[in-house]
This record gives C-alpha cells, structure tokens and sequence, in this order.
C-alpha cells in the first residue's frame, strides 16, 4: 500500500498533538469514518463540539489523511500490523495508534462493503419462470436486478425448444465453469 | 523397521484403508488385510485398475485374485524378487514390507509438489478466488429481499459477501481539494490560503456533490499522487540529476521547455493554415501563453490576472467602438435612403481624411527620420571638433611649456634628464614591485584554478557517486519489498498448509535416524581399526616367531653335530614348532566355524521368519478346500 506526500503530511499533522488533542483524536477517527460510511454524517464533524478550539484548517488537513488512509487500507485489506507501520512513520504515538486501529477494525467491513459495491455488472438474473403456451413455444421472464435501482427488473423473450435447451445448457456450462474454478 | 510399519500403516489409512488401531506392525497383517491395503494403494494410483475391495472367498477366485495383484505391482515397475500369488495369499514379512514400501512411494504426493517453491501471488490470487468461489457456491440460495443492499452475511472468514448487482454503481471519481503544508515548517502557507483553508474549504466528505462519490475520489486523488511522486522520481533519477540542476531549476527549465515548444507549435500551425482571423486567433493564444507564464512565475495568488486584464482591455474597446457606433446610428432618425447616404458620404468624408493624414503622417515621419539623422550627423561633427579643440589646447599647452624652459636652457635640460632619470628609475622601482606582487598574484590565481578543477571533478565524483547510491538505494528498496511480498507469500502459504503432527514426527524420526546411522558408522569404523591393528600385532608376531625359529634351528643344528643332547633338543624344537602350527590353525578354524555358526542361526532366524509352517499348513488346507471344490465339481458333472 503506498499513499502519497500529501496524505502522510497530513497524517503525520492528525498525530501531533500540538494541533490534534489527545481528546479529539478518537473523535476525529469515528468522525472521519462516519463521513465516509453515511451520506446523512457526512458532514458531522463541522458542527461537532468535540472539535472546538481546534485550529479549522489543521483540522481539514488531518481529517483528509485520515479518510485517505481509512479508504486505502481498506482497500488494500490491510492489518493491524500494517497501518501501525504507516503510522509509526509518521509519529503517531502508541496510543493513538491503537486508537485508531480499535475503530478501524470495527469499521473495516462496512468499508469494504461500500467499496465493494463500486463497480458495474450485468443485470443479475434473480428468478424466472416458465410458461408454456403451446407445443413449441415458451415464453420466459426473467426477473433481474439492474446497478442502481431497487427494484427487479423483468425481461420476457419467448423460445422454441431447441433455443431453451441452448440456453439450459450454456447456464450449465456457466455453472460447471464455476465449479471448477472453485475447485482448483 | 518399526518406523517403517508405522510409516506404511500411517500412509495406507491416509489413503482410506481401513485398519484397526491396535495393529502397528507389518507382522500383524492378516492376509485379508494385506490384499486390501494392496488393492487400496493400486487402485488410488492408477483409477481404472479392475479389482474387486475384498478377498473373494473361493480358493480359485483367491488364486486369480493374487495373481492379478502381483501382476499389477509388476506392472508399476516393481524389481524386487519374484511376485507371484503366494507373495499376497502366503505372505512373509520381509517381502509384504517391500512391496508395501514400493507402493506407498508410488502415492501420488500433492504436498509434496506445493512445497517445493514459493508461489506466485497470481498463483495465491487464484487460489483465494476458488476458496471464495467454493465458499459462495457451497451456500443454498436466498431471496434477494432477505438481503440488505445485496451483502449477504455469513459465518466464514470475511463474514459477507456480495450477491447480485441491485447495489452496484459505477466508479466515479471528482476532484478533491485537499489542504496542503498546514502545519509545515519549510512552506510558509499564505495567509489568504489559510482562511480559505480554515473558513471555506468543505470537509474532504462533503467535498462532492453527491456522498457516493467521496470513496472513488478519494482513492483516484490518492492513486494520481502516488503515481505523480513516482513518475516524477523516475525522472529525476534519469535525467534530472544528469542536468546539474537543483530540483527548482530543474522544473522552471522544463516548464519554459514546455512552454515554447507549445508557441512554436501553434506558430507553426497558424503559419500553414494562413488566414485572417488565424493571425488574430495566434495573437489571442499568445496572449494566453504569456498569461499563463506570466501565472507560473507570479503563482497561485494572482490566477489568471493577466490574462483577465488583457481580455479585459481588449474586449472594453471592442465594447465601447460598438457603444459608439450604436450611438451614431441612433441619433438622426432620417429615412433608410438618407441615413444610407449621408453614412457612405461621411465614411467617403472620412477617408479622404484618413488618407490625408496618412500621407501626412507619413510624411512628417519621413521628415522626422531625416532629422533625426542630421541630428546625428551634427553631433558627430561636434563630437569630432570638441576633440580637434582638446587635442589643440594640449599641444599648445606642450608647446608653450617647452617655449618657457627655452631661455634657460642648459639648466632646463639637467633638471629634464634628472626628472627623466628619477621617471625612469621610479619605472623600474614600480616593475620590481608589479613583480613582486604579480608573483604571488599569479601562484594564487594557478592554485586556486587548480582548486576549483579539483573541485569539479570532486563535485563530478560527488554526483557519479550520489547516483550510484541512488540507484542502489532503489535496488534496496526493491529488494526489501520483494523480500517482504515474498515472506507474505510464505506466511499465507505456511497458514494454509495443513498442520500435519505426522511431518515433524517424521522430520526428528528421520534426524533421529540419521544420527543412529551416524554413530553406527563409527562404531564400525573403530571395529575396523580394531581388527586391522589385531590383523598387523598377528602378522608382526608370526614374522618375529618365524625369525625366532630359524635363528634358534640354526643355532641348535650347528650345534647338534657335535653333541648328542642339542641334537635331542633340535628334535623337541621341530616337534614344539610343529604342534604349535597344529594349534593355532585350530584356533583359527574354530573362528571360522563359529562364524559359519551365526551364519547358519541368522539364515535360521530369517526362515522362521517366514511362516513356513504356517503358510505349509494354510496351502494344504487350502489344497483340501481346493480338492474338495474339485470334488464337488466333478460331482456335480456326473450328476448331470
């Protein structure tokens, strides 16, 4: 995992007691990540009183290298061990250094889940059913989840036979493929 | 031969034998036991091998049972001894034990192929990705509506994962203003900065317009700065140290670089494409070049104020031409005719006028021009008589001196010679003394060169060495993290190993054994030298006795000539000699014998070995059974 100079300056200021307290610190960590984490926090940390008193653009700084170290870690699936050796290089004292790896391993998760869920797909097919309205000829819907909407999407097509076996067995095949992927 | 059993038995109830757990010896196998274990292992080595799991319970069925097994074994390359049924149906130990361990080598070893070398991490990748397939696969299916925004919790390692794409959106990415050197020592930050930075400036989180966006752009401005460092490192490791420059001189010469290859491009382009309006376009983009230098060196403050003025400026006169020009076309509200006309006769009016003042112009700027240059002329003229009146004056100054000394002039003359021969010899004084500190001067000036060469190519050294450093600095740094992925690799490979008890057993088994085979060897060895130097006393006596006797037999047979009692003597000699011969060959057989003896008891110890008895006894009741099967066959043909 590497970050860049200006999150490590920004860091090392978050760790230095002059401009961050030691009572502000904990404060600052579970501010930064609930700012990440919900869209309704996500600007909590202006009107917190926990931060009076504080310096407004030392604290901006800090409160950026903090997101930006809580995002890479946790995008980078980084232990305990890992982040303590970031933080160690930018002067961070033990305490907070637990500190802020007790709330980020709490958080990292929830991290992991949101930024799992950054990425695009196909429509993911959830359930289907079959009708058959004659000898020949199926009508097939396909329920679907689509990115970004909430609610199932439906396809319909109808097929002959042939064509619905064509397609039993090419979801098979996905299926096997699977399979042995899981396998090796 | 134990840890052999218990080697063999571990690894044939590995591969799915089944074997009680009170047998630890190869002795204790029944015959059962054995062309199970041997069917188990033939049949895990090569899958299609056609045998049947257990001992069939007719004599022939048995018969041909072994004879396929031995057949197999033979067939896998064995080259122990004859193989034939009887190996399997009347084993004796030694032999089972060989065929035990042939085939328990044969296994197909998995494990041992992983630990051979490190893997890569693609390989590790691929291998997380079919853990976590098989994890997902292995989970029964669950309506989307029991899961929240498509995660799906479970009990394994992660404890989540993902199904379905309901939650999914794509990666987007704005940019962030993040503050800069806050709290740094060695920038000093502007004050306007800092109260943007403290009052203005959003938090990171509330930097974009919508929430879902913050992680992207984060992760994009971290990546693009990381990314900016190291391009940048590159660079200056390749040709920036080679320029001689600090890193600010550095920058400042590749921005102008930049900078005018861009004009002499767009110079270029306007050149080729030769239009009206492109002369303009090229002036306006010029404008902007010089803006935007004019911003690099001026920074951050004053963005773009050039460029604003300018536009400014130019756009104001535009402006207020046209203001004018709409409000002469306001003012007399005639006909379209008259308007039409008096405008063409006014622009007519004006341009006669134009035309008149150009010629003017022109004109007065052609008198100008030859004024100037009579102006030019004249002063050189009065430059050139100011020197002539100098030049005058000083020599009627000369003249007039010399004209005054004339009256007097024997003494004038001394009083010259004596000021000329003073002049002179002040002359010579200064040259001595120019000399004297020209010397120095000079032996200064050379060594301070020299220094300043030295200095160069110390400095050149200096930068050879720096860049060596560099350079190792970097394969170090490679190295470490190599090292380190590496010993991630080995980490993750050594967790996921399974924790085999059996391995490190073996491992102090086999050093344990090493060891005993150590000692053993030195054991023999002194034996050896034992009975080489119990060899070379035996050999050194029989000489001296040997030498002994015949000195002696000579002695006595000159003697024996002459008395009768030495020629008794020389007899009992003979006699002594003889007997003596007698009993150390004895002795020697008697070695021989007893070593024919243990021989003969370990040749014994191996065939009771062997079960002889035993098997003798099975073959013949199995030769009844057979007799009687034959029997009852025969029987059963008659009664037909």
């Amino acid at each position: 995992m590497e970050v860049g100079t200006t999150v490590l300056e920004n860091l090392s200021l978050a760790g230095d007691t002059a401009h961050i307290p030691d009572k502000c610190f904990d404060q600052l960590v579970k501010a930064a990540c609930r700012g990440v984490l919900s869209e309704v926090d996500r600007n909590a940390i202006a009107d917190d009183p926990a931060f009076k008193g504080v310096d407004k653009a030392a604290l901006k700084a800090a409160h950026s290298g903090i997101v930006a170290l809580l995002v890479e870690a946790a995008k980078h699936d980084v232990d305990a061990d890992g982040i303590s050796h970031i933080l160690e290089e930018c002067k961070f004292s033990p305490e907070r250094i637990k500190g802020f790896n007790d709330i980020f391993t709490v958080q990292k998760p929830s991290m992991q889940i949101l930024l799992g869920s950054i990425g695009n797909s196909r429509p993911h097919i959830r359930a289907n059913h079959m009708e058959r309205i004659n000898e020949a000829v199926y009508l097939i819907s396909l329920k679907t989840e689509v990115p970004g909407q909430d609610e199932l999407q439906e396809v319909q097509f109808t097929c002959s036979l042939e064509q619905l076996q064509d397609l039993v067995g090419k979801l098979k095949d996905a299926t096997k493929c699977l399979e042995k992927l899981a396998q090796t | 031969m134990e840890e052999v059993d218990r080697i063999i038995i571990h690894s044939l109830r590995s591969i799915g034998c089944d074997i009680e757990e009170d047998i630890y010896s190869l002795k204790q196998f029944s015959t059962e036991l054995i062309v199970a274990a041997a069917v188990g292992c033939i049949r895990f080595i090569n899958n299609d091998a056609d045998l049947p799991a257990t001992l069939p319970p007719g004599m022939s069925a048995r018969f041909r049972m072994g004879a396929s097994l031995a057949n197999y074994v033979q067939e896998m390359g064995y080259r122990g001894g004859d193989l034939g049924y009887q190996t399997f149906l009347y084993s004796n130990e030694a032999e089972i034990r060989k065929i035990f361990m042939f085939l328990v080598e044969k296994l197909p070893k998995e494990s041992a192929q992983t630990a051979d070398e490190p893997l890569g991490s693609s390989v590790l990748l691929h291998r997380t990705i079919a853990t976590e397939l098989g994890a997902e696969l292995s989970l029964p299916w669950v309506p989307p509506c029991l899961k929240q925004h498509g995660v799906r919790v479970r009990s394994k390692a992660p404890g989540w994962h993902r199904e379905g794409a309901s939650c999914m959106r794509r990666f987007h990415a704005c940019h962030l203003s993040l503050p800069h050197s806050v709290a740094s020592l060695t920038v000093k930050l502007p004050k306007e900065q800092r109260q943007y930075y403290s009052d203005h400036l959003p938090y990171v989180t509330g930097q974009t317009k919508c929430h879902k966006d913050t992680t992207p752009s984060v992760m994009e401005t971290t990546a693009a700065e990381v990314s900016e460092q190291q391009e940048w490192e590159n660079e200056w490791n390749h040709s920036g140290l080679a320029s001689r420059l600090s890193q600010k001189d550095y920058k400042a010469r590749k921005r102008s670089k930049i900078q005018k290859m861009i004009s002499d491009r767009l110079q270029q382009d306007a050149k080729q494409r030769e239009g009206g309006e492109s002369g303009d376009a090229l002036r306006d983009l010029q404008q902007v070049m010089a803006s935007v230098s004019q911003h690099t060196r001026s920074g951050v403050k004053t963005k773009g104020s050039r460029f604003a003025h300018t536009e400014k400026l130019l756009y104001g006169k535009d402006e207020e031409k046209t203001m004018a020009q709409i409000g002469a076309a306001v003012a007399p509200k005639d006909t379209e005719e008259e308007t039409q006309r008096k405008r063409e006769e006014e622009v007519a009016g004006l341009r006669d006028e134009l035309s008149q003042l150009t010629t003017r112009l022109e004109q007065l700027d052609i008198d100008m021009r030859k004024m100037a240059a009579s102006r030019q002329q004249m002063d050189e003229a009065v430059g050139t008589a100011a020197q002539q009146a100098k030049d005058k004056e000083e020599a009627f100054h000369v003249k007039k001196r010399t004209l005054d000394l004339l009256p007097d002039a024997q003494n004038n003359i001394t009083k010259l010679q004596a000021v000329v021969d003073s002049s002179g010899q002040r002359l010579l004084n200064l040259a001595a003394q120019w000399e004297k500190h020209r010397a120095p001067l000079i032996e200064q000036f050379r060594t301070l060169r020299q220094l300043s060469s030295q200095r160069e190519s110390e400095a050149q050294k200096q930068l050879e060495e720096m860049k060596a450093f560099r350079a190792k600095m970097k394969e170090v740094a490679d190295e470490a993290r190599h090292k380190e992925e590496l010993q991630k690799q080995l980490m993750s490979e050594y967790e996921r190993m399974t924790k085999d008890v059996n391995r490190s057993a073996y491992t102090r088994k086999i050093m344990e054994i090493v060891a005993n085979i150590k000692k053993q060897k030195h054991e023999i060895d002194k034996i050896l030298i034992d009975t080489k130097s119990i060899q070379k006393e035996i050999n050194s006596l029989s000489g001296k006795l040997d030498r002994t006797f015949t000195v002696t037999d000579e002695l006595i047979f000159r003697d024996a000539k002459k008395d009768e009692g030495v020629k008794k003597a020389y007899r009992f000699l003979a006699a002594l000699h003889e007997n003596c011969e007698l009993l150390t060959k004895t002795v020697e057989e008697t070695g021989v014998i007893m070593r024919e003896i243990r021989d003969l008891e370990d040749q014994i110890e191996t065939e009771s070995h062997k079960k002889v008895l035993a098997n003798l006894e099975k073959i013949t009741e199995d030769y009844q059974q057979m007799k009687k099967e034959n029997a009852g066959l025969m029987a059963k043909i008659k009664g037909k």
